[in-house]
């Protein structure tokens, strides 16, 4: 069999476009916990995000308005476990599991008139230099714009966390929101504005999913990305750059089983199916063993309550 | 230029308790003040409120004559009224850098010039890039320092600072403070501790029970009349009986050692050393150099090898807590609400809770709540918890009391040998002494304890025998009539000694 080298291309771009919303939930969600706040609702929050996104798309035709609607659903539904936890001080994980269900469930009732009515298409950048370099090419160009942002955002990321002031600060109250506050600093509202942020990201991650990876609404169509990228966060110790790795083995694999099940190799199906979620889980903790560094990247206050009393 | 700080009838009120009641204070530049008082006496109150972090119920701040509005800490920031919190407000993970430039809005190439000129005029010494978690307490403390410093601070507050530096670190950070207040910042120290006010201090004001009780200079006061207006009465001075020269062993520790998995405890090294019937072995150092670790293996929270530990002739090295209480060991951790008692149980079940298999507390398994209360009546009265109410929760009483309660608590059954891990920390004085008169009994029947404590006085008063921990490694044992605080100094800070 000869294998054309642009197939292989073709087959790491459809990894590359499976990642894409893990990286964007992920690191969304990473940018939350770094301020000390554990939200499990990321899976409810891209669900909101996909089915607002794809609503919005058919209703107004419009794919800006669409997709930036999709982030402010992200936003919006992201502010409802903001005030719970932030402002009366509700137990973060209860909260975040309340969010998923809660989003699941508002998804599928808004989904049912959209059930079965086709996507739109989404535009691509690049398209004319699809043919120009050999093995490249199909990595490179031709995507659409998120999926070009979704592959810069860890690497944002890092630096926003590393370089920038605001970073410094969202570290600061992850470490300690008791010092924080002592220095001045408000952690009510860093901890508000990373909390939506990381809604705004799982929005974005939701539409792409329904607008541009399979541009159709299914119920229940994240089936569990959600709960990866929460994973994908934990086990990449906090670091954006392996959220990336993460995000590409978890893609990989996924898209690599489903070719091994159509070629038909005599492996038990339900191993293969594992297979993406075991792997991504080894190599994340194997290349993040070292304790140290765990220590100094977790956020020390993460899911720990904090109110400010005089 | 000269800077005036004045309180002017300071009143906060918490429910059920007075934190400051009028208070009125005045302070002038080129003095070092001392604010003394036991713990709380309402020094830590009033210092908060001095930077933003509690509002007063009434009351003003005058500052040059300027009456300042302290909403928040960044007011007195904003107003050069500098900060050191006995609890450091330091973000443990993130860089010295980092934590310095947190608050400023300078750029980070001019800041980190400004940090190297401070460090390089006071003397400091602190790696920038490295994370604030693998600084000592001494560095943490400068690293607050500097902070203040950055801000060119009029009005610098120094909230207990000594309780976590060694004798050495102390005389660095008086000579540090002095240099302070000769280039005019005006200097606030609160502390509990009478010698550091005598030798650091021009003036001290003296708090009770949330009232200022006395102002006046430190060169018409003494150790003496400090205390007593401290504490209100005079005390009775405990004074240890010279030790029972018992040759009865009673522990036997040999080669223990322990690897911690966990790169922030402190690993146990080649731990030898034994403790005779009637003794005291006191074990001195600063805290985080393994003192927790070597008491929970003592106690059994870690489990080491068996012929490690002999005590009484067993081998107990690889037994658990309960099971060594069998033999007669009895434990008072550091951490009493959260290791020593369950805070939001009653006294009486706290009592319970250690008792199990020597008492008949339960019988086939249902409680016998009867004998519980009992129990924990006498506990209280013989002890002195100053409570009649065994419903109580744990989390309620004071430290002093819950302090005497779990001494009640571990010595009612009369084991032969208590291991206490700073029994006294953050106690007042009254308290302090109760326990040290506790511990000076257990000694005279005949009976042993093994202190560990970061207060180099108390180990001085009660211990027959000194040894110094220091990163895991315990110094020879000494007599502890041949030792004095500043020898004790120099093993604690990793020295050598002849």
């Amino acid at each position: 069999m000869i294998i054309d080298i642009n197939f292989i291309g073709l087959i790491i771009a459809s990894i590359m476009a499976s990642a894409v919303p893990l990286i964007l939930a992920s690191c969304g969600e990473l940018i939350t916990e770094r301020s000390g706040v554990l939200n499990l609702g990321v899976e409810g929050m891209m669900i909101i995000g996909a089915i607002s996104g794809f609503a919005l798309m058919t209703v107004t035709g419009s794919l800006i308005i669409a997709v930036l609607g999709a982030m402010i659903a992200g936003v919006l539904i992201s502010t409802i476990f903001a005030f719970l936890t932030q402002t009366l001080i509700t137990n973060h994980v209860a909260t975040g599991l309340a969010l998923t269900i809660f989003g699941i469930g508002i998804s599928a009732m808004i989904g049912k008139n959209f059930v079965g009515i086709p996507g739109k298409e989404f535009p691509v950048l690049f398209e004319g230099l699809k043919d120009t370099i050999p093995l490249l090419s199909p990595i490179l160009f031709g995507h659409s714009i998120v999926f070009y942002f979704a592959f810069a955002l860890p690497f944002i990321t890092s630096y926003f966390l590393k370089k920038t002031k605001i970073g410094l600060i969202v570290r600061a109250v992850g470490d300690s929101p008791e010092s924080a506050s002592n220095q001045g600093i408000n952690v009510k509202f860093v901890r508000y504005a990373c909390i939506l942020y990381g809604g705004a990201m799982c929005g974005l991650a939701g539409a792409y999913l329904s607008m541009i990876y399979t541009p159709q609404w299914i119920e229940n169509m994240t089936g569990g990305r959600g709960w990866i990228a929460l994973a994908l966060v934990v086990f990449s110790t906090w670091n954006p750059i392996k959220i990336l790795i993460g995000a590409m083995i978890f893609g990989g694999l996924t898209i690599i089983q489903f070719h091994m099940q159509a070629i038909g190799v005599r492996i038990p199906v339900q191993f293969l199916t594992a297979l993406p979620y075991i792997v991504t889980i080894i190599v994340l903790v194997v290349i993040s063993r070292d304790s140290r560094k765990i220590r100094l990247s977790t956020p020390s206050s993460l899911g720990k309550s904090f109110h400010k009393d005089n | 230029m000269n800077t005036n700080l004045k309180i002017s009838n300071v009143t906060k009120i918490y429910p059920g308790c007075i934190a400051n009641d009028n208070v009125s204070l005045e302070f002038n530049s080129g003095k070092i003040y001392a604010l003394l008082g036991e713990n709380g006496a309402g020094k830590s109150t009033l210092v908060k409120i001095l930077s933003g972090v509690i509002i007063p119920d009434e009351g003003s701040i005058y500052l040059n004559k300027n009456n300042l509005k302290l909403n928040s800490p960044l007011d007195a920031k904003k107003n050069d009224i500098g900060m050191v919190f006995q609890h450091f407000n330091l973000f443990e993970t993130l860089s010295v850098f980092e934590n310095l430039i947190i608050d400023s809005d300078e750029q980070r190439e001019s800041l980190r010039e400004k940090i190297e000129e401070i460090m390089r005029k006071y003397n400091f010494s602190i790696d920038l890039d490295i994370p604030v978690l693998n600084l000592s307490a001494g560095q943490k403390q400068k690293v607050e320092i500097i902070r203040c410093l950055i801000r060119n601070p009029k009005v610098l507050i120094m909230d207990e600072p000594t309780s976590v530096l060694t004798e050495q670190e102390t005389s660095e950070l008086f000579l540090s403070l002095k240099k302070f207040s000769e280039e005019g910042i005006l200097i606030i120290y609160i502390t509990h501790k009478l010698k550091e006010v005598m030798q650091l201090c021009d003036e001290v004001a003296v708090m009770r029970r949330g009232k200022l009780v006395s102002v006046s200079q430190i060169k018409n006061e003494n150790l003496e009349s400090l205390a007593t207006k401290m504490v209100g009465q005079n005390l009775k001075t405990i004074k240890k009986k010279k030790a029972s020269t018992s040759s009865d062993q009673l522990i036997n520790i040999t080669n223990l050692n322990f690897i911690s998995e966990d790169p922030f405890e402190t690993n146990l090294s080649d731990i030898n050393f034994s403790v005779n019937r009637g003794e005291c072995l006191g074990i001195a150092g600063i805290s985080g150099n393994g003192q927790s670790e070597l008491f929970q293996v003592l106690s059994g929270e870690i489990l080491s090898d068996k012929n490690s530990i002999e005590f009484n002739k067993n081998y107990i090295g690889d037994l658990n807590p309960q099971e060594r209480r069998e033999y007669m060991v009895a434990f008072s951790p550091e951490d009493r609400l959260e290791q020593a008692a369950v805070p939001q149980m009653k006294i009486f079940e706290n009592v319970a809770l250690n008792n199990f298999k020597s008492s008949n507390f339960f019988n086939n398994g249902l409680i016998n709540e009867k004998k519980i209360r009992e129990h924990s009546k006498k506990i209280i009265s013989d002890f002195n918890v100053n409570t009649d109410n065994i419903d109580l929760k744990s989390q309620f009483l004071s430290g002093g009391n819950l302090q005497k309660l779990i001494m009640g608590r571990e010595l009612i059954t009369s084991p032969d040998l208590l291991i206490c891990f700073n029994p006294t920390w953050g106690l007042d004085v009254g308290a302090i002494n109760y326990i040290h008169e506790t511990l000076v009994n257990i000694n005279e029947q005949n009976k042993s304890i093994i202190l560990i404590s970061t207060d180099t006085d108390e180990l001085l008063k009660l211990s027959d025998k000194i040894s110094v921990i220091h990163k895991g490694k315990l110094s020879k044992i000494m007599n502890s009539d041949e030792v004095t605080s500043e020898k004790l100094g120099i093993l604690m800070g990793g020295g050598e000694i002849d």
